[in-house]
């Protein structure tokens, strides 16, 4: 990438001088012109992340504490109304604990499925490649066509339910009943998310040192031993990474349930970010909307920093 | 040794039809009859396939396949090369530099990772409105490319602090400034951790639905692929010859291109992800 360099590179060349005997005040204006680097290095990623990440927190944070619908100028500030109702609005806890039930099922779901499959997939056969590309598949196709693709396997009127119905039985409300439909949103989140994980782990596997799993085969290791006892502990990071990522993904998923249900029957599969959405724009509530992301923001950090405290202690474990 | 192979064969066997039987459905009822992908989705179709569900989802005026992915691969690329060109920069200053202020505004960055987009579209509208760019392509860039920052930057900066001081100090020494030392001599090292950046983003950008649908507003005319295919199957998701039809069309180029570059998609995640 050829770049002009003039306005900084005399800066870089006095600040680059031998350690000669230089004046201070030499010094001092090449540690200037190298902060000025640095702005112009750092400036234009930091502005558009202040533009289009803090300040909108900010903006949802202020709105959070207002009743506004869109049109009103300024909105009305109620104080933490919305905080408050948000904790008895029996949608709003309905969607919370749904996503909850998708992070922590989904979440260990993903990992044992993805660490599982991984070690199956771990050595560089042609087989493997192909099932590798296999099972990332959904990663690449995304959530909205997965949904639609899912549904109308599944629905009413679905691929599975004509077979039923071709041999003369009763048709499953896979999504149609709102116990069922549950069970089935959680189920195809899991098979669209796992891919990453596998992969992720693929990577982690690639990275462990042959001489210690040989070292453990020599001393009479069987495979099963191998895993649980070295390959399992070295990989810790690898497992926090999984473990978040899987986790900060759960907690935001919503184009797969537009997609797949709509948020139907009668609500049940909402999520929170549907929730949220729906709440917004459907019903004009933005102030209420902005108070139900912010409590999400929050808890994804929180369920963050926790996730990384707990495991620090099994990744620590490994370097002692 | 005989148990674990057939075990083993059996899991494959299994992830095998579970991963591709909903592409077969997906692939072979966009050639059928409405009758057939009721009376046999999984069989071969009484009436034979037929090009006339695909012919008519691709002239339909709901979903512009060609507009659409037009569309889309432009947001891939664009978003790609302003997010490297804006973080590639940024991830050098901030690796190499031994202030406390380049940490801190590392960690305010970073907070993006954990700031779901669908929370925050509603605020960008008004940041986008005052820009004067709400509901134009380059407002919806701009909003993506700051969204994949916090992931690039990351990877960016993690790979950097693994290259060794002592290549800058030679670059400086031979009179390059630092934005040069970047370009010319790191930059190029960082290979498996644009791999890995640009697939993930390429991946972001191009299954993102929600910014598209609320920045571009159905009013622009202008769809993505996911928001075009959506309001070409939302309002006739019981029509099962435009579901199907229109999926395919949606998938079928990211599909293509996926098989292709499997090597690259895939070795591009694992190469960059494992560093730091």
């Amino acid at each position: 990438m050829p770049r002009s360099n003039a306005p900084v590179g005399v800066g870089g060349v006095a600040s680059a001088a031998p350690p000669a005997p230089a004046t201070s005040s030499r010094r001092r204006r090449a540690a200037r012109t190298d902060l000025m680097t640095d702005a112009v290095m750092i400036g234009p990623a930091f502005a558009l992340v202040v533009a289009f990440v803090l300040i909108p927190i900010g903006i949802a944070v202020y709105l959070s504490f207002t009743d506004w619908d869109g049109f009103t100028i300024p909105p009305d500030w109620i104080g933490a109304r919305n905080y408050t109702r948000l904790f008895q609005d029996p949608d709003v806890l309905r969607a919370a604990a749904f996503t909850a039930v998708i992070a922590v099922v989904g979440t260990i779901a993903c990992n044992a499925l993805g660490l599982g499959i991984a070690v199956l997939l771990n050595r560089n056969t042609r087989v493997n490649t192909v099932m590798r590309v296999l099972v990332f598949s959904p990663y690449v196709i995304g959530p909205i066509i997965l949904g639609f693709l899912w549904s109308s396997i599944l629905g009413s009127n679905g691929a599975i339910n004509s077979v039923l119905t071709n041999l003369g039985a009763e048709r499953l409300p896979f999504l149609a009943d709102p116990t069922w439909a549950m069970v089935t949103t959680l189920l195809v989140i899991i098979w669209a998310s796992f891919g990453v994980n596998v992969v992720l782990y693929l990577a982690g596997l690639q990275t462990l040192d042959d001489s210690l799993i040989e070292a453990a085969v020599i001393d009479g290791a069987s495979p099963w031993q191998t895993f649980w006892r070295v390959k399992l502990p070295v990989l810790a990071p690898t497992v926090t990474l999984n473990v978040v990522l899987a986790a900060i993904g759960l907690l935001r998923v919503y184009e797969i349930v537009l997609a797949l249900t709509a948020g139907g029957p009668a609500g049940t599969t909402q999520t929170v970010v549907f929730n949220i959405l729906t709440t917004s724009f459907s019903r004009s509530q933005l102030g209420y909307g902005a108070a139900q992301s912010v409590v999400l923001m929050v808890v994804i950090i929180t369920v963050t920093v926790v996730l990384t405290q707990l495991r620090r202690r099994s990744e620590l474990a490994v370097s002692a | 040794m005989i148990a674990r192979r057939t075990l083993r064969t059996a899991a494959f066997v299994l992830i095998g039809v579970a991963m591709l039987a909903p592409l077969y459905l997906l692939v072979t009822n966009a050639f059928k009859t409405q009758q057939d992908i009721v009376g046999s989705p999984f069989g071969w179709p009484d009436d034979g396939f037929t090009l006339d569900n695909l012919w008519r989802a691709a002239t339909s005026t709901d979903f512009n396949v060609v507009g659409a992915y037009g569309t889309t691969a432009l947001l891939v690329i664009v978003v790609n090369v302003l997010s490297v060109l804006v973080a590639g920069p940024a991830s050098y200053a901030i690796a190499r530099g031994v202030r406390r202020g380049h940490r801190i505004v590392l960690l305010v960055m970073l907070a993006g990772l954990f700031i779901p987009s669908q929370t925050i579209v509603i605020p960008v509208i008004y940041v986008l409105k005052t820009l004067g760019l709400m509901g134009t392509l380059p407002g919806l860039v701009l909003f993506q490319t700051a969204l994949t920052i916090p992931t690039t930057l990351f990877l960016f900066t993690a790979f950097v602090q693994s290259i060794p001081r002592e290549l800058d100090e030679a670059a400086r020494i031979d009179g390059a400034s630092r934005l040069g030392t970047f370009w010319r001599v790191i930059f190029p090292l960082m290979r498996p951790a644009v791999a890995t950046a640009v697939v993930l983003n390429a991946v972001g950008v191009w299954s993102d639905f929600v910014n598209p649908r609320i920045i571009l507003g159905p009013g622009s005319g202008i769809y993505t692929v996911t928001t075009g295919v959506y309001s070409a199957i939302s309002k006739y998701s019981t029509d099962f010859t435009i579901v199907y039809s229109n999926m395919l069309l949606a998938v079928a180029p990211v599909i293509i291109f996926y098989v292709l570059l499997q090597k690259r998609i895939i070795g591009g995640l694992t190469s960059g992800a494992v560093k730091g």
